[in-house]
């Protein structure tokens, strides 16, 4: 679903850095390259798994902070509007934020696409002050606005760590 | 916060424009590219939304 802002698919590219040429100094022993980072065959370093967790976790905590760090500004921008647009409707119109421990599977599934908002989580929580409220057509409609906010930063989330590694996502 | 109220039909709208801006500014790259996908998701939330409605209907009574 998602292409680049600038055609730029890896965090090194993205940041301006050149590829990295075959650094005899920076291979370790076993061949597999520093802790860091892995040397390929054709000689360039493959992005950092760990840093490419720690963008897609700063991307869920707070939406757009993973493409941030990899300077996809638009995008970035784009997502915080987008989820906390969605979380602040869904917040307004009284939907369902679900906490931890639900009863049933649906509240529990529920409680897992809520949280995919990450902080907007609780700025959810902290919104509906008077609760939720069902039994109207838009507290429904609530409940389905702050669930799409959080799958949406999921999937958000996911790009942010596919780009960081490189791959075209 | 001030309770929003909308209906069925502003709410399909409201989740059809948002979640239609997302996927056109994040999903493609050149600007022309991302109108056509929006105006296109746009399209088909809102005439999926009341295609499912309407097969709904004859349940609700």
């Amino acid at each position: 679903m998602f292409e680049d802002d600038t055609g730029a698919h890896t965090a090194a590219e993205a940041s301006g850095e050149p590829r990295a040429v075959q650094n005899p100094e920076s291979v370790t022993e076993s061949g597999l390259g520093t802790a860091d980072s892995a040397i390929e065959p054709n000689g360039s370093e493959a992005p950092s798994a760990a840093r490419a967790i720690a963008v897609a976790l700063a991307g869920w905590l707070l939406p757009g902070l993973g493409h941030a760090l990899l300077k996809m500004w638009g995008r970035a921008m784009a997502l915080f509007l987008t989820v906390g647009f969605l979380v602040y409707l869904g917040a307004g119109m009284r939907g369902n934020v679900f906490e931890p421990g639900g009863e049933d599977a649906f509240a529990r599934l529920g409680y897992v696409a809520d949280a995919g908002a990450g902080s907007f989580y609780f700025v959810a929580r902290a919104l509906e002050v008077q609760g939720s409220d069902v039994s109207h057509a838009d507290g429904d409609y609530g409940t389905r606005f702050l669930a799409t906010a959080g799958v949406l930063n999921l999937l958000a989330a996911l790009h942010a760590y596919e780009a960081a590694r490189g791959r075209k996502a | 916060m001030v309770p929003l109220h909308f209906s069925h039909f502003q709410s399909l709208l409201l989740f059809a424009l948002i979640i239609s801006l997302a996927f056109g500014t994040l999903g493609r790259r050149k600007p022309i590219e991302r109108v056509k996908y929006a105006a296109w998701s746009f399209a088909m939330f809102v005439l999926v939304g009341i295609a499912l409605g309407w097969l709904m209907y004859p349940f609700s009574k």
